[in-house]
């Protein structure tokens, strides 16, 4: 038996879809059921049917065309196993979608109001996997709000917030490297864990910039280096700057040298250098969906497991931090996002809400940061509950970026 | 099922016409693949190259089996294939019961997809910026006869999705038993998924994209990767455990064994073709057994190394006498583990045994780490338990292994084509 699991390649599949889709096409005119008629609800109806033919999935609509205005599209799976999610694009764009459709399922839908042109239902896994679909007229309804202006608008607000993270790094290690220069040790701690968050709630935004005149691949010029190297990554031509070498010096070290201090006028500088180069910068919408699926991405490589405060532990304040920094850009998002894909939206807030409210269970306002110190022990009990509480909500999270750069 | 080819209505038939008995293929002539002798098996060779596999039988990587309509689920009656990665799983808080609905419906697409050598998505899809709904290390690979197969465990029927009332009757945690020594993180578990192929690798895939499937709903508890079939079917020679000794001599073959001991018959509402799954991580204490001389051990299982007969008989399907006394002594100690476990002295109970052996590398210690991963379907729990109570407090293999890991589940039948996995619990 030869597995029909070869994918055609992209031009076949389009190949393939106009085929099918003008059969569909030709069968259905024949019997005057081209164009779904609009209801007495004003939408029209237009099914999409997933089965299995015996050796393929296949996608069919009941109409390929309906008059402009809003349109209701039912998806029911009724036997197709390779398929489990449908769109309506227009221009590679996705307007409308179902997921997590399967064999046995009620049939779910989804509406919109659609002007004239032509689309493209696309099922993909399908024999079938684009399936022309035509709006004839135009639509007297006026088209929903513009997702593009929504994300847009958010990207904006979002620059704001950055802009005050950046402030807060910039006060937090001033006092970080006042309280190195006063000798207290305690203090030192204290302000470590102060001005540790600011950084970890945009670390995707910040980390690609280098001291200007010098090269992208030089660590001696590169900011990320300086400032938030960890022992495990060290460049030896360059040495060990930054938080972390100030970390080793108060938690291993035990004490405050000549060293540590000009560690934090450094440190200093070079964070002013990067509030310098990073302030006012635009973002794209794309840009706040991808750090917000890296800054989970330095969660799970980083901080559950133990690797980020090697000295200090307070891994868990940088978790806290990375989780805040993702959700503010998601945040941002939104209100676009939920003209996308109310449902995956959905679910992405119920996976933030479950990491937050876990994460509350470790506050602790005693502790340097405000979270448990994350010992070997802690660690050994609950970083696969972490770990697993993160995956649930990085998995929807790295779908965001393509909602966002596909939307309308 | 007392011949390894079925017609092809029966649940655990291949799907592939062209499938090719395994029995003695390779064992026949001096490697010798007799063109009369393959077509007197009764199968077309057709284009498929058949590799002799560890116990010099062949395995056809095109065979699939199907998931929809065969009343049972496969992966039990199915002829044990050579690998199996086993993984149980919780539902996350939160989750409700039509988010498990969701999960079923998904996994049993999925399974249904892998079952037939298919991704369970997208490989590579055609936009950059999409992730691919596949992970595609299985996307060359032929079916190689996988079965997932879906438990369900006790905890499930809580109060959490409003299940206790479709509770199966005999599905309850299994009591403490004599010689455990689990390992919290190696129990329980609220749903199991067992998948075996004769690729390891198409074995992990399925289990690897079906939990990346159930991310958000369901959580990993614990896993075992299985190599090395310890158990035979109806049409195989038996294999060995880590042991040395042969495994699944007197294990359970027959339909009507099958009827009789494992399935559940039709009074059992949505449980009807369903059956109960027993799992335990056995540790073996590798170097201490290999120590240990041959006599001792033949003693410890009431059978030959070697040829695998009782000690009471010459050849490996003698029936062992376990009455039979020597110079006052009996030939099979009555201590050893046949001697405990058999259905002569059980009251007639018998248990489907379908086990792997399991390597973790090296203990603390320096010591091989390994073991069995065994495996049992039953239509009580409790007669797996009962053979437990006694092998834990009397088996002389106790010196040399341990019990480490347990779970039970309830097996369900398998879905009619357009619907999924325990849909019918929901109704
Ligand atoms: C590492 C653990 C174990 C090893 C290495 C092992 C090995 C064996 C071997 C070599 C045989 C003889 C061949 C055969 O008839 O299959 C056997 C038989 C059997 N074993 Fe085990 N076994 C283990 C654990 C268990 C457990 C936990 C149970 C049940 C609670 C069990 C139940 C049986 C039964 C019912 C038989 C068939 C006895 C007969 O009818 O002659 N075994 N086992």
């Amino acid at each position: 038996m030869q597995p029909s699991n070869r994918r055609l390649s992209a031009g076949a599949a389009t190949a393939a879809a106009l085929v099918s889709a003008a059969l569909l096409l030709t069968g259905c005119a024949s019997d005057g059921q081209s164009a779904a008629k609009q209801t007495s609800s004003g939408a029209s109806h237009v099914k999409i049917m997933l089965t299995n033919d015996g050796s393929d999935d296949a996608c069919a609509l009941d109409h390929t065309s309906a008059p402009a205005g809003p349109i209701t599209f039912t998806v029911d799976n009724k036997s197709a196993t390779g398929i489990s999610e449908v769109e309506l694009q227009s221009d590679q764009r996705i307007l409308g979608e179902k997921e997590n459709l399967a064999p046995g399922l009620k049939p779910v839908s989804f509406t919109l109001t659609l002007d004239g042109g032509k689309y493209t239902v696309y099922c993909p896994g399908g024999k079938n996997e684009n399936i022309a679909f035509t709006v004839t007229g135009k639509a007297t309804a006026p088209k929903t709000g513009s997702v593009q202006t929504l994300l847009k608008q958010g990207s904006k607000e979002y620059a704001g917030y950055v802009d005050d993270q950046i402030a807060g790094m910039v006060t937090g290690v001033a006092a970080l490297k006042t309280a190195v220069d006063s000798g207290d040790i305690d203090a030192a701690k204290k302000a470590y864990g102060q001005a540790r968050p600011f950084y970890e709630r945009i670390e995707s935004d910040v980390e690609g910039f280098v001291i200007p005149g010098t090269k992208a691949n030089d660590n001696a010029g590169n900011l990320d280096y300086l400032i938030d190297m960890r022992a495990s990554n060290l460049d030896d031509s360059v040495g060990w700057h930054g938080f972390h070498a100030i970390e080793r010096d108060l938690w291993q070290g035990g004490a405050i040298t000549a060293g540590t201090k000009s560690l934090a006028t450094e440190l200093q500088k070079n964070v002013n250098t990067l509030a310098s180069l990073a302030k006012k910068l635009n973002y794209k919408p794309e840009d706040l969906a991808n750090g917000a699926a890296g800054l989970l991405e330095e969660v799970q490589s980083e901080k559950i497991k133990g690797e980020e405060e090697a000295f200090s532990h307070i891994d868990l304040v940088d978790f806290a931090a990375n989780v805040e920094g993702s959700q503010q850009a998601f945040e941002y998002l939104k209100p676009g996002l939920k003209k996308i894909d109310a449902s995956l939206t959905k679910q992405i807030n119920t996976q933030f809400d479950k990491v937050n409210a876990m994460l509350d269970t470790y506050r602790d306002p005693a502790a340097i940061g405000g979270y448990e110190t994350y010992t070997p022990a802690l660690k050994a009990r609950d970083a696969n509950k972490l770990s697993q509480a993160v995956q649930a909500l990085q998995d929807p999270l790295s779908r965001l970026a393509e909602k966002v750069a596909t939307a309308q | 099922m007392t011949d390894a080819r079925q017609p092809a209505d029966d649940p655990d038939s291949p799907r592939a016409g062209e499938h090719v008995s395994r029995r003695g293929l390779f064992a026949m002539g001096a490697g010798g693949l007799v063109v009369g002798a393959l077509a007197g098996v009764g199968g077309t060779m057709a284009a498929h190259a058949l590799e002799p596999d560890d116990n010099g039988e062949a395995v056809d990587a095109s065979v699939s089996y199907p998931f929809y309509g065969t009343g049972h689920q496969s992966g039990v009656q199915t002829e044990p294939q050579r690998h199996c990665v086993y993984m149980t799983f919780d539902v996350d808080p939160g989750t409700t019961t039509s988010d498990l609905q969701t999960l079923f419906a998904r996994w049993s697409a999925g399974i249904a997809q892998l079952m037939a050598g298919r991704p369970v998505g997208v490989v590579q899809p055609s936009r950059a910026s999409a992730v691919a709904q596949d992970t595609g290390e299985a996307a060359d690979l032929e079916p190689n006869a996988l079965t997932v197969t879906l438990g369900l465990g006790p905890a499930l029927f809580d109060d959490r999705f409003g299940l206790a009332a479709k509770k199966p009757k005999l599905l309850a945690e299994l009591p403490a038993l004599p010689s455990d020594n689990l390992e919290e993180s190696l129990t329980g578990g609220d749903l199991s998924l067992q998948a075996c192929a004769e690729d390891p690798q198409v074995a992990y895939h399925a289990i690897r994209d079906l939990a990346r499937i159930g991310r958000g709903t369901v959580s990993t508890r614990w896993t075992v990767m299985g190599f090395g079939r310890a158990s035979a079917g109806a049409g195989q020679s038996t294999p060995r455990n880590l042991m040395g000794f042969k495994d699944g001599t007197r294990n359970i073959r027959s339909d009507e064994e099958f009827e009789k001991f494992v399935w559940l018959g039709d009074d059992e509402e949505w449980m009807s073709g369903g059956t109960y799954q027993v799992a335990r991580k056995i540790q073996m204490d590798i170097e201490i057994w290999d120590a240990d001389r041959i006599g001792d051990q033949q003693d410890v299982f009431g059978r030959t190394k070697s040829v695998g007969a009782p000690l009471t008989g010459t050849a490996e399907f003698d029936t062992p006498k376990f009455t039979e006394v020597r110079h006052g002594e009996h030939v099979i100690p009555q201590n050893a583990h046949i001697a405990l476990a058999a259905h002569e002295n059980n009251g007639g109970i018998k248990i489907l045994r379908r086990s792997y052996n399991y390597t973790d590398g090296i203990n603390q210690y320096g010591q091989l780490d390994a073991g069995l991963l065994f495996i049992t379907y039953q239509n009580d729990p409790d007669h797996f338990a009962r053979l437990q109570k006694k092998l834990g407090s009397y088996d002389r293999l106790n010196e040399y292994i341990s019990h480490i890991g347990s779970a039970v589940f309830a097996i369900p039948p398998a879905p009619e084509p357009g619907h999924y996995l325990a849909e019918k619990l929901f109704s």
